[in-house]
């Protein structure tokens, strides 16, 4: 009688330990992106203002520095209103325009943003920015623009990029 | 007992025995089984994988381990493990969106992740090994990821000063103190308090009737569109009263105490009864008041809904209140002596003491009274007479009840201090400690805030906080200075890291003190870090511009930068006064390294000039941004008065360092070689056609926040 209670109390003793050990296992989880890795800032589409394009952190920061800096002469409306696009010769290019930037490197627009146009034989109006804006922020830019660009960018190497290997 | 139910027994003891080790057996070998299969390991060997599946495997394994990887960070109590599973955050060639998490890496930020750990910024559990744990509240943790919109909040906790890389947080605290929401809370790290209106001689002011309609409806409602239904006294989304969610006969009583305030008498001031005589038989007296309230710029701080072409816009700048309605408002005796002298009644008010002939104060507040009106204002407002001893007497008690003394001074009643809870540590909750009542909304601090921002009842139904309306990006901006709310920094025991906000009151000396004062400069101009952001800041001015200038600037100001509308309001500031603050500013208000006097105009030679031009023309090309002449662009200052307004010290140091004068300002700095420099400043300084005066500015566009745009 005294062992067959011994028993059955191990027999209980076990499956606690088999559930104990294994029982609250939880799959593998995975996170709302949307809240962890959601738009760090968003940017109104400028062909369509009802589309909102997510920006991760660099671009985000481009964002900001566009709208400080670049907005004046690469966009056709300002935080100041008229935009001074069109008294440059020649007109600079919008900033989300892909038809002209996608094919262009990431290096090259570093390039001509830190020397200014003349440096690479374009207008010398685009004025150098690289004792002005860090290499970091310059990148960002480029991110921004990348991000906001219409037709879409897309990168090297990958299906349906734009990019010619201009240097 | 028989013995063959003996043996029996002892053959079933044995199987159960025999089962029992077998299934002990078994649970033994789960439990490695189980270690192997740990959610971190699993993401171990996946990324050893995914890095054997890419070119730059060895770079990518390089400090790879098979244990736990952690950040301890002792000082600040920080212990992450995240690189565990995100172990890809400091390698470059991750960075690409096509890299499946967890092995992106980590963008570009100003710290070093691997020094800093994670959680300080993202928050979450740092030392859990198990994705849920480590991201979302837990029974056992309750502090979830931030969402990434609102990250900027973890910057501010330890960052005290503002940052440029973080403009959401920056706005939101910019609103926390705009609003006064220090006026009832405890707040960290935020300027000054704004305060509304002292109340104390409110009863000279405005009827009791007014007062009854603007507890009522504070507001003007902006629609989407841009379209004001005008019914209220208040832009909108500028407005700083909020709706107090007040009773028919609370409003009443309220109005009625408020009505008999008249503690505070302005000065009064009588216009020449000859000025009146004369003038108010002439048909013409309310458009010469609005041309004369035009050229006076006062939209410059006041807006105005306008209806143009069907359309009603608000026009005009913030600093001051909305005056679309203000002639149905006050009174015509408070209004003279308001305008004559706008501190005899309110003390710390913006608004300029202008030198008014008796002609222009007739003009002017004729046309304030009798054009800026509605009729139907008061409609719906019931007759009130006269407060009775016992409105009275309860509107005293609402005043202090409803925390109105949190922002408004009223004589006899002390101002309140701690009116609602202490957020200092907000941003540190737990969801558990929050009150979520019967709020159909996610029980986390984010959601919370913002429901209570939105509305406080929603959330606790017996809230005091009054009703805001928040834009969405706005409501963001504060959601995001609320969370960096945090308590003391993490980083308090790296006391260095933290910059503290600096409060620097520029504090003039002798006659130009008294000037200064009177016509509130620092309500659009900064000095030394203290004052308005209107206009440009003026910290080095006396380097910058000529002491000639300045002075002609002042009785007849205009702008340098073609695309802004003149803002800046003629003062009829008399010769001395205009002669006082040019020898001021030229003498006292200084960058010090800039000695207007180090150099001389009359050393450039023809030569110079000539070679600066062509490279303004040609090498540099300057007039995509400036304007000489006719042509050029919009974005610098007109350059064609530059010889008789900037010194030619200021010129060459601009041209050397332009950030080093102005650290906001967007011209870049150059590879100007010295004789260069020397050659374009020869050249600026033969540049003196004077612009031509305007007069009239016709509409000022409202306040556009936009860096460099300043003059």
């Amino acid at each position: 009688m005294k062992s067959k209670v011994l028993m059955i109390a191990l027999l209980v003793g076990n499956v606690f330990c088999v559930l104990e050990i294994s029982g609250c296992k939880k799959s593998a989880g995975a996170v709302n992106p949307d809240v962890a890795f959601g738009a760090y800032d968003t940017e109104a589409d400028w062909n369509d203002s009802t589309k909102l394009v997510n920006l991760g952190y660099q671009e985000s920061q481009g964002k900001r520095v566009f709208y400080e800096y670049c907005v004046w002469c690469h966009a056709d409306a300002t935080p100041a209103g008229p935009s001074n696009r069109s008294n440059v010769s020649p007109m600079p290019p919008l900033m989300n325009d892909g038809a002209k930037l996608n094919g262009e490197s990431d290096e090259y627009i570093q390039n001509i943003v830190t020397l200014g146009g003349s440096a690479l034989g374009k207008s010398a109006m685009m004025p150098p920015y690289g004792k002005t804006l860090s290499p970091d922020e310059i990148s960002a830019v480029i991110a921004f623009t990348r991000a906001i660009a219409q037709p879409a960018y897309q990168k090297p190497g990958r299906p349906g990029s734009q990019y010619t290997g201009k240097q | 007992m028989p013995a063959e139910g003996k043996g029996k027994r002892s053959d079933k003891l044995r199987l159960t025995f025999a089962l029992s080790t077998v299934v002990c057996v078994l649970v033994l070998a789960i439990s490695p089984m189980k270690d192997f299969r740990a959610e971190w390991k699993l993401y171990k060997r996946s990324f050893v994988k995914y890095a054997q599946g890419r070119p730059d495997t060895k770079k990518l394994l390089a400090d790879y381990s098979p244990s736990i990887d952690q950040v301890w960070l002792r000082g600040m109590n920080v212990t992450d493990r995240c690189t565990t599973c995100h172990q890809g955050i400091t390698q470059p060639t991750l960075a690409d969106a096509s890299v499946p998490q967890p092995f992106r890496a980590h963008p570009p930020v100003p710290h070093n992740v691997r020094q800093w750990g994670c959680s300080i910024c993202h928050r979450g559990q740092g030392p859990a090994t198990e994705v849920a744990e480590a991201h979302e509240t837990t029974l056992a943790w309750e502090q979830p990821i931030l969402p990434a919109h609102f990250l900027q909040a973890s910057c501010g906790s330890c960052h005290q000063a503002d940052l440029k890389e973080t403009p959401l947080l920056t706005r939101g605290r910019e609103l926390l103190t705009r609003l006064n929401c220090q006026g009832c809370h405890k707040l960290n790290n935020l300027d000054q308090a704004t305060l509304g209106p002292d109340l104390s001689g409110v009863g000279y002011k405005v009827t009791r009737e007014w007062i009854y309609k603007w507890l009522k409806e504070p507001r003007t409602v902006l629609d989407k569109d841009g379209n004001v239904t005008v019914n209220g006294y208040e832009n909108e989304t500028t407005s700083r009263m909020p709706k107090l969610r007040l009773k028919e006969d609370e409003i009443r009583a309220l109005s009625g105490f408020l009505s008999v305030q008249k503690a505070r008498l302005p000065e009064k001031y009588k216009i020449n009864p000859a000025v009146v005589a004369a003038w108010s038989k002439r048909p013409d007296l309310i458009a010469q008041g609005e041309v004369r309230f035009r050229q006076m710029m006062c939209t410059t701080c006041h807006s105005l809904a306008v209806t143009r072409a069907g359309e009603t816009k608000m026009i005009g700048g913030d600093i001051g209140p909305e005056l679309t309605k203000v002639g149905s408002k006050v009174n015509e005796e408070w209004l003279v002596a308001w305008l004559w002298n706008p501190k005899s009644y309110l003390e710390h008010s913006n608004m300029p003491r202008y030198s008014w002939s008796d002609e222009d104060l007739y003009k002017v507040s004729q046309y304030v009274l009798n054009k800026l009106t509605d009729s139907d204002l008061l409609t719906n407002v019931p007759q009130l007479g006269a407060a009775t001893e016992d409105e009275i007497k309860t509107g005293k008690r609402l005043f202090v009840e409803k925390g109105c003394a949190s922002c408004h001074a009223l004589n006899g009643i002390a101002p309140q201090r701690d009116f609602g809870p202490d957020l200092t540590a907000l941003g540190a909750k737990y969801a558990s400690e929050l009150e979520f009542s019967k709020a159909k909304i996610e029980h986390n601090l984010v959601s919370y805030i913002q429901a209570k921002l939105q509305d406080p009842v929603s959330v606790n139904p017996a809230a005091r906080m009054p009703q805001y309306n928040w834009e969405q990006s706005d409501l963001d901006a504060v959601t995001a200075a609320l969370l960096s709310q945090t308590g003391p920094a993490a980083t308090s025991a790296l006391q260095h890291l933290v910059v503290p906000k600096k409060y620097a009151p520029f504090q003039p000396v002798g006659a130009f003190a008294q000037i200064y004062e009177r016509y509130k400069c620092y309500a659009c101009h900064r000095f030394d870090g203290y004052g308005g952001t209107l206009a440009p800041d003026l910290s080095y001015e006396g380097s910058r511009a000529q002491k000639k200038w300045i002075a002609d600037f002042l009785k007849n100001p205009q702008t340098i930068r073609p695309t802004l509308i003149l803002r800046m309001p003629q003062f009829n500031m008399s010769d001395r006064d205009a002669g006082i603050v040019a020898e001021y500013l030229s003498m006292a208000v200084q960058k010090a390294d800039v000695d207007p006097e180090s150099v001389d105009a009359r050393q450039f030679t023809q030569a110079m000039v000539s070679l600066g031009r062509q490279l303004y023309d040609v090498k540099y090309q300057c007039q995509s941004c400036h304007t000489i002449g006719a042509s050029g662009g919009y974005v610098g200052p007109n350059l064609n008065n530059a010889g008789n307004w900037l010194t030619p010290a200021w010129i060459e140091a601009w041209l050397q360092n332009p950030q080093a004068l102005q650290p906001d300002t967007i011209e870049p700095r150059r590879n100007f070689t010295e004789e260069e420099i020397r050659a374009l400043t020869a050249y600026l300084m033969t540049l003196r056609t004077g612009i031509k005066a305007q007069t009239t500015a016709s509409r000022v566009r409202a306040h556009v926040s936009g860096q460099g745009v300043g003059r």
